[in-house]
């Protein structure tokens, strides 16, 4: 087997996790992860519920601190000023599992309002980029649509744009399709993909298994605040190399 | 029993004034203790322990005593205090705005605390700062939630400021009372306040009655 070379690996990675280290209470959810992800890759990371994933990835912008270790955004440590984070969380789009829209705002405001917040746009300016991103993940008809008179598909599309809108160099996305049904889950899934061939730098905490499959360049899984396996999806679902993987995977029914 | 209704034609005047001073309390009271409210629970919430403790002392102080108690300490005992010397009005405005701050800052306190924590995150996400979180995210959303609590209040605090009464501000109830005292048509004039009370607090009730079902408990 020839040895797998990741995208982009020759740059330097985009994030870095050195060691990272988060407890609750008496409850480990970190222990130790280290990681990286290159620009352009789309990073699946799959693992039991609790097995640390989300953490992660909210540590990442900054929404948990970390106890200990480093993670590191385009070659800077993470800030520790309030200011200071606010930048750097421009740059990083999140999506979330419950969509979180603003509901007293139309699909046209939530996705405007980092624009004309954060980056102090013109109310114009930013209402005509917010309507190309609302067109861009198929929603030109529903611009003004409050969250509560949209499919949860088409909130989290709305909320995908809202985040493309700072222009962030990379998204983080907590379980995206978890909270759909099941009939909406692949217009969600469709968009992402499209993001991910435009080249856009992805981490997905994900239980859709043949998305991670499809669409990864990378796979980790976690379990219990640490990295079990990572690599290419092809060896992640087809040859695991850690007996506990395929355990996860079997459950699944991934088994083959 | 000898009854004599002119009296309360005659006074028509200062009743009608003290109707007005009636109602500029209570819109006074609420315009001061809405924000007065919002900051309380803000303070609340502080990360800065000292802050936050002084905000819940205050709202556990003023919530927990009578109004009527307020009125007359904030007549009697503030002026020695402070060494200010108000009009009868502003300190009756003083205790009512202490005492409805206080109960606000529980509404708000309520309201801000049931917006999900995932709002905040969101707004943070794409960059914004905790304030505007708070501006544009958190408080529209408990605004509506707060709202029918906030009519109710005030329809309970437009009946209260007759409580002012008794350090003689010139509100309806105190207005009402004089022409009784001077007059000695006690029935009439009990009963030609309680016919303007009711008359002003009934549409104000209806509207907060619409205002519930409007706003009230829905996601």
């Amino acid at each position: 087997m020839t040895a797998f070379t990741r995208k982009n690996a020759d740059k330097p990675p985009v994030l870095v996790y050195e060691d990272v280290r988060k407890k609750y209470g008496g409850f480990t959810a970190l222990d130790g992860v280290s990681l990286h992800v290159n620009a352009g890759e789309v990073v699946c990371l799959i693992g039991p519920s609790g097995s640390g994933k989300s953490t992660l990835l909210r540590c990442t912008n900054a929404l948990e601190t970390i106890d200990s270790g480093t993670v590191r955004f385009e070659g800077k440590p993470l800030p520790k000023a309030d200011a200071d984070i606010r930048k750097v969380r421009q740059r990083m789009g999140m999506v979330f599992q419950s969509f979180e829209l603003f509901p007293h705002k139309t699909a046209l405001e939530n996705v405007a309002i980092g624009l004309t917040t954060v980056r102090k746009l013109p109310a114009q300016a930013a209402e005509e980029r917010a309507r190309a991103l609302l067109a861009k993940v198929g929603l030109a008809d529903k611009t003004a649509n409050y969250p509560a008179n949209l499919s949860g598909g088409q909130q989290q599309r709305v909320a995908i744009a809202r985040a493309l809108a700072m222009e962030p160099h990379v998204m983080l996305f907590d379980e995206p399709t978890s909270a759909l049904d099941p009939e909406t889950v692949g217009e969600v899934l469709n968009v992402m993909r499209d993001l991910a061939q435009e080249g856009m730098t992805m981490i997905v905490v994900t239980h859709e298994m043949s998305f991670a499959r499809r669409v990864a360049n990378w796979v980790v899984v976690f379990e219990r605040g640490r990295l079990l396996e990572e690599g290419p999806p092809q060896q992640i679902f087809e040859a695991p190399t850690v007996e506990r993987t395929r355990d996860f995977l079997s459950h699944l029914g991934w088994d083959d | 029993m000898n009854l004599d209704w002119s009296i309360v034609w005659q006074s028509r005047g200062l009743l009608l004034e003290g109707a007005l001073v009636t109602i500029l309390l209570t819109a006074l009271t609420m315009a001061i203790a809405v924000p007065g409210g919002i900051v309380l629970a803000l303070m609340r919430g502080s990360r800065f322990k000292p802050v936050a403790l002084f905000a819940t002392g205050f709202v556990e102080l003023f919530r927990n005593l009578p109004l009527l108690l307020l009125v007359y300490w904030a007549f009697y005992v503030m002026p020695v205090l402070t060494d200010l010397s108000l009009s009868p009005f502003t300190t009756g405005l003083t205790a009512l705005c202490l005492n409805v701050s206080a109960y606000n800052s529980e509404t708000f306190r309520s309201g801000i605390n049931s917006i999900r924590k995932g709002q905040t995150e969101a707004g943070l996400a794409i960059g914004m700062s905790r304030a505007q979180v708070f501006r544009q995210i958190i408080l529209p959303q408990a605004w509506r939630r707060v709202l029918p609590i906030l009519a109710s209040t005030w329809v309970s605090l437009f009946k209260d400021t007759s409580l002012v009464s008794v350090i003689a501000v010139g509100e309806l109830a105190h207005t009402a009372m004089q022409i009784r005292s001077q007059s000695f048509r006690v029935l009439e004039m009990l009963t030609a306040m309680g016919a303007i009370y009711w008359l002003m607090g009934y549409p104000q009730a209806k509207l907060t009655d619409w205002i519930h079902r409007k706003y009230g408990a829905r996601e």
